[in-house]
């Protein structure tokens, strides 16, 4: 397509976008308000995954030490357990540090206090505090901690691995039944925003029936006829996806802090994660914005127009 | 210029616009084609338009045949076309030269030549010293001029008018028919669609009768016969 072909496509787009100024403008907010709900959901799942991913990194489990084990013979336990490929980390726990662990965390409970200081002798036993690559891996760690090799050195409660488990798969479940009400939202939003764009191009064709009319009278190509709806189309686009970029921004800023608090020390800094995935959260709605009105506005005039 | 062989026009619903139509049109020819109303007169000029497809029979136009010609070939069928209808089809937003140069900026003609032609157009109907004006400030007879103007701007070889005198008073009327008898002097192929029988019988040209979707007479110099 030639400079000066394109040129006046751009001029005719721009002067349909003006002449319905009002009904653009409802538009744009409805491809915004779609693009938004695409938006939250691309970074509740950044959220969602990099909690998750936190979460799974810091869960660890302890196995506790019958009184049979020795500190040397736990420390030969440690070295088998790091040898398994799903465990990323073995550590024995020697009973002081378990007591002196204990007494930090009740040092204000003085009932516990006196009770533990009326113990003649530490009431803990070692044990090795075990970390797992992917919280998937546990039930087979479990059953390799279970061998009879082990039976008179660890005493195995699986309670604790599954209470981990269910920690992971709840927080899995909810990020899952809120991404499924995001996609109906979103998917809700699309289509109010097909219709809206179709119907927008249709009010535009019939505005413009007479001009469009004369434009096929006088030898016009069937894509100089269409592609100034197309080019209002992109426009409408790049508007929504601006407005999208001005209000995406500052809602981060207002909702770190509540994030913040709500996952304390699974947070992330949402700016940059922002950042990080640009092309994702922008560069996909954008091209949902585009493919919306393009095919939208490609419809309509071929519906409207015998060209 | 224009051949019709055995041409037939059915519309849905079994409505026989032409039947089994003969026609031959030279070139620099001034032809008149006449009838009463819902004969068949404006489908010819929708055929040669590509507006329509015939149902049977070929179209030639300039060597050309149109008769299963693709949609996208239309634009350029068009452009060796000047089209004037009954009804202006002008833009009410534009001013006249706007109007007149809005045909050669959809064909991507640049601005230093439409700004050569639309004057010159101007020129030959007459308007010279109306190119601001909008169309409701002129009246019926200019607006009609203006029409002319822009189906000139491709420079057609052939000139094709459905009833551009029927809003007319008689004196635009007669203003209009020496525009069109001017520029079929001055080489361009013109055929007029019309049932106005004053006009036809004070041409003295080629008149094409039709009745009932059939050619019923064809005189070299002819008259309105209905």
């Amino acid at each position: 397509m030639r400079f000066l072909e394109l040129s006046r496509i751009l001029k005719f787009a721009g002067q349909s976008f003006m002449r319905n100024v009002w009904l653009s403008i409802v538009t744009i907010t409805i491809i915004t308000l779609t693009l938004l709900s695409i938006s939250f959901l691309l970074v509740f799942n950044i959220i969602t995954q990099h909690t998750l991913k936190a979460v799974e990194a810091k869960t660890s489990v302890y196995v506790d030490l019958t009184d049979q084990a020795s500190p040397d013979q736990a420390n030969i336990l440690v070295d088998e357990l790091k040898k398994i490929p799903t465990i990323n980390k073995a550590e024995y726990i020697t009973p002081e540090q378990t007591l002196n662990d204990f007494k930090e965390r009740h040092k204000t409970d003085q009932v516990i206090m006196d009770s533990l200081n009326s113990l003649e002798k530490n009431p803990f036993r070692g044990s090795i505090l075990v970390g797992v690559n992917n919280i998937s891996d546990f039930p087979s760690i479990l059953q390799e901690l279970s061998k009879k090799e082990y039976a008179d050195y660890l005493e195995i409660e699986d309670q604790e691995f599954k209470d981990a488990q269910f920690l992971i798969s709840g927080i899995s479940d909810y990020s899952q039944k809120i991404q499924k009400g995001g996609i109906i939202i979103s998917l809700v939003f699309i289509f109010m925003a097909i219709m809206v764009v179709f119907n927008t191009i249709q009010v535009g064709i019939y505005t413009h029936r007479e001009e469009i009319g004369i434009m096929r009278l006088v030898g016009a190509s069937n894509n100089f006829i269409r592609s100034p709806f197309l080019f209002e189309g992109v426009i409408y686009s790049v508007a929504a996806i601006l407005i999208m970029i001005a209000v995406v921004y500052p809602c981060s800023i207002f909702i770190q802090p509540y994030l913040d608090g709500f996952l304390k020390e699974y947070s992330l800094n949402l700016m940059s994660a922002i950042n990080q995935n640009w092309l994702t959260i922008f560069g996909w709605p954008f091209i949902t914005a585009v493919f919306i009105n393009v095919a939208s506005s490609f419809l309509a005039v071929r519906r409207y127009i015998k060209v | 210029m224009i051949k019709f062989h055995q041409v037939s026009k059915i519309y849905p619903g079994q409505t026989t616009a032409l039947k089994d139509i003969d026609l031959a049109i030279d070139s620099g020819e001034f032809v008149s084609i006449v009838g009463q109303s819902g004969t068949g007169k404006t489908t010819i000029i929708k055929l040669i338009i590509a507006e329509e497809r015939p149902t049977s029979g070929q179209i030639i136009v300039g060597g050309w045949d149109i008769t299963d010609i693709r949609n996208k070939e239309i634009p350029f069928l068009r452009r060796q076309i000047g089209v004037i209808f009954q009804d202006f089809k002008l833009l009410p937003k534009k001013t006249v030269f706007e109007n007149v140069a809005f045909a050669l900026q959809t064909c991507a003609v640049p601005n230093t030549k439409i700004n050569q032609i639309v004057p010159q157009v101007i020129k030959i109907v007459g308007l010279e010293g109306k190119e601001g004006r909008y169309p409701n400030q002129l009246s019926g007879g200019e607006q009609q001029r203006v029409v002319i103007a822009r189906s000139l701007a491709h420079k057609p070889k052939l000139v094709v008018a459905d009833e551009p005198t029927g809003n007319l008073d008689s004196l635009n009327s007669r203003e209009i028919i020496d525009l069109l008898k001017k520029i079929n002097e001055l080489g361009t192929t013109v055929i007029l669609v019309t049932h106005d029988r004053e006009v036809v019988n004070s041409l003295r040209k080629r008149v094409i009768t039709i009745d009932d979707g059939q050619i019923i007479a064809d005189q070299a110099r002819g008259r309105y016969i209905l």
